[in-house]
């Protein structure tokens, strides 16, 4: 086991082979060093097999070295700590660390899915949008469940997610993407101003792939040249760098978000609380993009084999992990820059030899390469590979460019391919925002143009691939950022450093290596390597006529899988480009959105679960209710006592209690969740004669009113009872849900339209607990407390106000009823709250005080026909549905909603009224919502002709009741309705009066 | 006169340990809401009469003078502070001497809740749930800020370069509370730009 | 997520410390006479809005800053803020006059 053929005996920039750890793959356990990833623990291991493609099941190795990754997705983590689809070639190892591969049952090596690769003539792109079509019965349960078992990729964790998770806003000068040599030249530059930079790499180490560069800068090696800045930066006070993090996304006004990975390369930092990844939420004044540029792979026969991998990736598995990407293979390129990978090779005694597409190309590396003794096949390409669980051999073929097809191969043994079909920039930050691209034909692959945003893009990111032109325009952007970011910024001289670096021929377009035979027709051809599609998929949708490249994309799903498209946009817009005859700027390209690459639902939630889920607002009484056996019920934000249910009892006769409890003795509500608002001026009563329906300049000091407000479209929007505290002061009372809303209404008419009112309008409904103690026992109760004002009924009738103190707690009070019993609404100052309603249970205890909740109070004011907005209104109803035409002013010249209420369609008489309803079968109590219809029928359709808006069991009654809108309702008193319930059960209830219960209003009077 | 029973939204609460900065409430600060035209000379004149100090007219800034602070809210909205005792008495003052200039002077120590956060850090702590530029100059000792925080409306008040008073309403006391408790753990302490000690 | 000025207390804010409160510049026509509102100006009042492809004029709110309500001039397609004014003013001038289509047509009499 020692004598490892894959890990190399020395080097490796990133292992530390002094620390042995043990992860297991699969079940098996494999020995690695820190600082490797799983991708380069398994390879050392002798494994090439990672996983199998997500529709052919076909067997799968590492392709890249990064989060371009694109075939080795692993599953990590057990339990409520899974996590699928993790690029193998991100995770970094630990000690115990648990990965499986996905996508394949039983077993990598085995897996039933493969069958799937034999049938794929009949799985070609857009296959199921011309199948599971016959026979209809089977959708629901052969096809859906055999395609849910089929699809995706990775299994989700079970259970709770027992890690933190956390955001962070950070406001910055200059945020740099990206910490290659181009990202760290231009962070170091801007930073010299002593403004505050960020920046942001999604790897481990800053450095990018400086490590893998060739050439020097002023004597040092490019990897010990980023590696002197990057500690430069650390080092700095105006500098933060993140490591492990990805700019996900590029928004408006350079907002960015970065997804860093805090802890989960160490399961002692996630023991210690840290939270697992965080979400920084920044502003940028400047945005350099320095995210480099991703290789292409080139799109040729069997090309998905494991055992080829990118050029890159192969360098970088030698020089930072130690690890062979086999024992002989080929280098197969059209570029210089795969030379690299072939002289790293062959410097650590792999067998190597080039297979370059260009008839010809004279450059350092080439030379250097056939100096040292590398084969190289000039105008030639791998027409074909051998193997299925891993390369065994490859095919050459002699190649002119535009050659169609191929007549002589010759076969190699090997046992990996590093190919390199170029490099595209990674623009996908550029464009989130509507950046403009532009082809570039040296490149063959796009770059970034113009920006309207702060945003610069250097280095290979802006398709600058030289060392020396690199730091010219890093630096430049540097500093241009840190100017314009704060005018004050001292410019920073550029020092031209010695570069050395080898010259390199152009690289020549490869979008299609011809075949021979069968192979030709591109079937094997993988252009999109997670969602197994092929140049063979990509022509067949344009002779399916799906011309548009957004088309091609979904009718393919080419682009669409978690990699989004990073190793196989280019290369599927060239395959394109060859099958149309069309240019690739001519196609375009399909938008780019965020994210750039996967991120956690954790860190998207952040601290914003469980009880921080929802802002909960409680009111000063919550604890009582809690201690009370209270069942609560949401109102908007609120939590409002629903019910308190005793020993012994059920909600429903919990509620019946309570009710009766009002309307026989006496009870006590926590109504401290209604709006308060403080209104104050010389024009005061004019604006709220503006905002009601009715008239409040009429309304005297000390008296109450219940009001009415409409929106402009004449529709309800809320109700209340204002008081008149002075001549120009008025206390105002709004729905719970209504009071922000409607505070802020009023500034809007304020601040917008009547400017020249002298209004000032305070928002209260926080300073105050108020209370309705209701029954007819109210008044004893306040006896009882004791009152510095007189309580009687003459000095103090229904609908008015008094201020004073109730056993000694200051208060208002109102009196007013909800309940339809004498009531009066008590409010203490919020700290007092909890004093005060201690000392009316008390005073009330030998009256038979009892607590109320939400429940028992809408029975109460529905047996009383009053309408709660919300139910008795759904946003189309005006004061006319609901009976409340009375409450219509027809002095006022002007108010809210009085012109569009003029319209003859919402006086229409076939509208929806307020009703009551009596079922026939008194205990059936209609569902919420329950329609009427016209006529019963069998079966739906069937013409509706209203709605139960509220529906209760009265126990003051005995029996259910309801309120609906029925049309026309009020000219059919008498008449029964029919109502069909769920199934085959039909409800009929008779149209009488809303009020049900003391309609003279004496009880409230009393 | 049997004694009133009086409690703070956050009287259930014990101090938290394990966190990276001090956070407490504060029981016995008294508010008032004073609303009036900055540009009417009377309304100016009345309020500095019974404050004692020049109400102030620079957005997002605040105003001392003895154990009286009046925090900007807006062009027309202060918020006084006073010890708790004084905020009846001082509204009521307001009232009176303002008489019929347009105002409005409103009693509200009870409306909000107020948090104290304490220490080196308070300002990243802060971050995690605001996006206002703490780190900025705009955030010196006596700034003022109403802002969004968490998922709540709050004000902030810069105490001091380390002390920061955060006032939220009080039925989201609870909920301000414990999201503190979340973002402020010492196992999730964090140190923007300063040195770091970066792999090399 | 877009980064608005108030420019009546300075605060600078992510846009959800904010409240949009759509196009400006829509005439109540109840305000001036509300007897005579014919139902074309009331339906121009409630529903028709301008829908513009770059420039625009929009209302706002402070809402977590000063509660005040003020006017912006921006771009719909790049979605930069030209301009910040008064909740009772017109924009600057040279914006009135770059302004295309339906607004163009709204600034004409404006700018005599």
């Amino acid at each position: 086991m020692s004598n490892k053929p894959y890990r190399l005996l020395e080097g490796g920039s990133r292992i530390d082979r002094s620390k042995r750890v043990t992860i297991s793959f699969d079940g098996r356990q494999l020995p690695a060093f820190a600082g490797d990833t799983v991708a380069s623990a398994v390879m050392a291991n002798g494994s090439k097999l990672f996983g199998r493609s997500f529709k052919y099941h076909r067997p799968r190795g590492v392709v890249g070295l990064g989060s371009e990754e694109m075939n080795a997705l692993v599953g990590v983590g057990d339990g409520a700590r899974h996590e699928p689809n993790l690029r193998a070639t991100q995770v970094e190892v630990f000690d115990g660390l648990h990965a499986v591969s996905q996508n394949r049952w039983p077993s990598l090596t085995f897996d039933v899915g493969a069958l799937n690769s034999r049938f794929s003539r009949f799985l070609p792109g857009g296959f199921y949008y011309k199948t599971f079509m016959w026979p209809q019965s089977f959708w629901k349960h052969v096809y859906e469940p055999l395609i849910r078992k089929a699809a995706g990729l990775g299994r989700a964790p079970e259970g709770r997610d027992p890690d933190t998770y956390e955001h962070i806003h950070v406001h910055c000068d200059v945020l740099v993407v990206g910490g290659g040599l181009a990202g760290l030249t231009a962070a170091k530059a801007a930073c010299a101003s002593g403004l505050k930079v960020m920046l942001a790499d999604e790897n481990p180490e800053l450095g990018g792939i400086a490590d893998l560069t060739a050439g020097s800068i002023d004597g040092a090696c490019v990897g010990d040249h980023a590696k002197a800045v990057a500690g430069q930066l650390y080092a700095a006070e105006n500098v933060h760098v993140l490591n492990r993090a990805t700019v996900v996304g590029h928004w408006h006004h350079n907002y960015l978000m970065i997804f860093e990975r805090v802890a989960d390369h160490d399961p002692a930092l996630l023991a210690a609380g840290t939270p697992r990844h965080r979400l920084w939420k920044v502003r940028a004044k400047q945005v350099i993009l320095a995210t480099g540029a991703i290789e292409r792979p080139i799109t040729f026969a069997n090309n998905d084999r494991p055992g080829i991998m990118l050029a890159t990736a192969a360098s970088a598995m030698v020089e930072r992990y130690g690890v062979s990407p086999g024992v002989n293979g080929i280098v197969f390129t059209n570029n210089d820059n795969a030379y690299l990978t072939a002289l790293g090779l062959k410097k650590v005694g792999i067998g190597v030899r080039i297979v370059d597409s260009r008839a010809r190309a004279e450059g350092s590396l080439i030379a250097r390469a056939i100096s040292e003794g590398i084969e190289v096949s000039m105008g030639s390409v791998v027409s074909a590979v051998e193997g299925s669980q891993g390369v065994t051999a490859a095919r050459i073929a002699a190649y002119r460019r535009g050659q169609g097809r191929v007549i002589t191969e010759r076969k190699i043994d090997c046992d990996f391919i590093a190919m390199s079909g170029g490099f595209n920039p990674a623009l996908h930050l550029w464009c989130h925002n509507a950046g403009k691209i532009k082809f570039d034909e040296n490149l063959q692959s796009f770059r970034p143009d113009r920006h309207h945003d702060a945003m610069q893009a250097v280095g290979a990111a802006n398709g600058t691939m030289d060392v020396a032109a690199t730091l010219a325009e890093a630096h430049a952007a540097g500093v241009a950022a840190a100017k314009a970011a704060n005018g004050k910024a001292k410019a920073v001289k550029y020092k031209v450093p010695e570069v050395k670096e080898p010259t390199r021929a152009p690289l020549e377009s490869l979008w299609f290596a011809p075949a021979t035979g069968k192979y030709n027709e591109g079937n094997k051809h993988f252009v999109d390597f997670q969602n197994d599609v092929t140049a063979a998929d990509l022509e067949l949708a344009q002779r399916e006529g799906y011309e548009s490249v957004e088309h091609t994309k979904r009718y393919t799903t080419f682009g669409m899988a978690t990699d989004q498209g990073k190793t196989s946009n280019l290369n599927g817009l060239g395959v394109l480009a060859e099958a149309t005859g069309k240019s690739i700027p001519e196609i375009g390209v399909t938008t780019f959105r965020p994210p750039y690459t996967p991120f956690s639902f954790g860190s998207i939630a952040g601290v914003l679960t469980k009880n921080l889920f929802l802002p909960i607002r409680r009111t000063p009484i919550h604890q009582w209710h809690l201690d009370s056996g209270a069942t609560f019920e949401p109102i908007g934000q609120w939590r409002r006592a629903y019910t308190y249910t005793g020993a012994g009892e059920t909600k429903h006769t919990s509620i019946n209690r309570e009710i009766l409890s009002v309307r026989q003795k006496v009870g006590l509500l926590d109504a401290s969740t209604l709006g308060k608002i403080e209104i104050k001026g010389p024009d005061a009563a004019e604006f709220l004669d503006r905002m009601y329906t009715n008239t409040f300049s009429t309304l005297k000091a000390g008296k109450c009113r219940y009001g009415l407000m409409m929106n402009e479209l004449g529709f309800l929007t809320d109700d209340g009872v204002t008081v008149r505290l002075a001549e120009d002061h008025f206390l105002m009372h709004t729905t719970s849900g209504g009071a922000d809303r409607i505070a802020a209404w009023l500034e809007e008419w304020l601040q917008t339209e009547w400017t020249q009112y002298r209004v000032f309008v305070t928002p209260v409904t926080e300073q105050w607990a108020q209370f309705a103690i209701a029954g007819p026992r109210a008044r004893n109760v306040l006896a009882k407390l004791g009152a510095d004002f007189d309580i009687s009924h003459e000095a103090f009738p229904h609908m008015s106000f008094k201020e004073g103190k109730l056993g000694g707690y200051p208060v208002r009070v109102f009196r007013i009823s909800f309940s339809g019993e004498q009531s009066y609404e008590v409010a203490t100052p919020a700290n007092m709250g909890r004093g005060l309603w201690n000392a009316i249970l008390e005073a009330g205890q030998e009256l038979g005080i009892e607590p109320y909740g939400t429940e028992a109070l809408h029975v109460l004011r529905a047996e009383k026909g009053f309408i709660v907005i919300g139910d008795e209104t759904d946003g189309t109803t005006t004061p006319i549905d609901v009976g409340l035409e009375g409450l219509i002013s027809k002095k006022k010249a002007d108010f809210i909603g009085k012109r569009s209420l003029e319209q003859s369609f919402l006086k229409a008489p076939n509208r929806k009224q307020l009703v009551g309803l009596l079922t026939e079968v008194p205990t059936d109590v209609l569902p919420d919502g329950a329609y009427a219809v016209r006529a019963l029928k069998d079966k739906p359709p069937m013409e509706m002709t209203g709605q139960v808006t509220s529906s209760y069991h009265s126990p003051t009654l005995e029996r259910s009741i309801a309120m609906a809108l029925i049309e026309n309702g009020r000219a059919r008193m008498g008449e029964t309705l029919t109502f069909p319930i769920d199934g085959n059960k039909v409800i009929r209830a008779k149209i009488v009066d809303p009020v049900f219960y003391d309609k003279e209003g004496a009880r409230q009077n009393a | 006169m049997p004694d009133l029973y009086v409690e703070s939204p956050l009287a259930h609460r014990n101090s938290p340990e394990r966190l990276s900065i001090y956070l407490r409430e504060i029981k016995d600060r008294g508010m008032v809401d004073l609303r009036g035209i900055a540009s009417d000379k009377k309304f100016m004149a009345a309020a500095k009469k019974v404050l004692g100090l020049d109400l102030p007219k620079t957005p997002h800034s605040s105003v001392s003078w003895g154990d009286v602070k009046a925090l900007w809210l807006s062009i027309d909205q202060w918020l006084i502070l006073c010890p708790r005792a004084k905020a009846a008495e001082l509204a009521a003052a307001l009232t009176a001497e303002l008489g019929v200039i347009h105002s409005l002077a409103v009693d509200v120590s009870d409306m909000r809740a107020v948090l104290r956060l304490e220490g080196e850090g308070v300002r990243e702590v802060l971050l995690k749930g605001s996006s206002l530029d703490l780190l900025s100059g705009d955030y010196k000792p006596g700034a003022v800020r109403r802002m969004h925080y968490a998922e709540i409306a709050a004000l902030l008040h810069v105490v001091e370069d380390t002390v920061f008073d955060l006032y939220v309403f009080r039925s989201y006391a609870d909920y301000a509370w414990e999201f503190l408790l979340a973002t402020a753990r010492e196992a999730s302490k964090i140190k923007l730009f300063g040195k770091q000690a970066g792999p090399f | 997520m877009l980064l608005v000025h108030c420019p009546v207390c300075g605060a600078e804010g992510d846009e959800t410390d904010f409240h949009g409160g759509g196009q400006a510049h829509v005439r109540r026509p109840a305000t001036h006479d509300p007897v005579n509102v014919s139902d074309e100006a009331q339906r121009d009042y409630l529903f028709i809005r301008h829908n513009a492809k770059g420039l625009h004029f929009e209302r706002w709110r402070c809402d977590r800053g000063c509660g005040k309500w003020f006017h912006a001039a921006r771009d719909t397609v790049t979605m930069e803020f030209k301009a910040y004014y008064g909740i009772t003013e017109l924009p600057p001038r040279e914006l009135m006059e770059q302004a295309t289509g339906e607004w163009a047509g709204y600034f004409k009499d404006k700018l005599k």
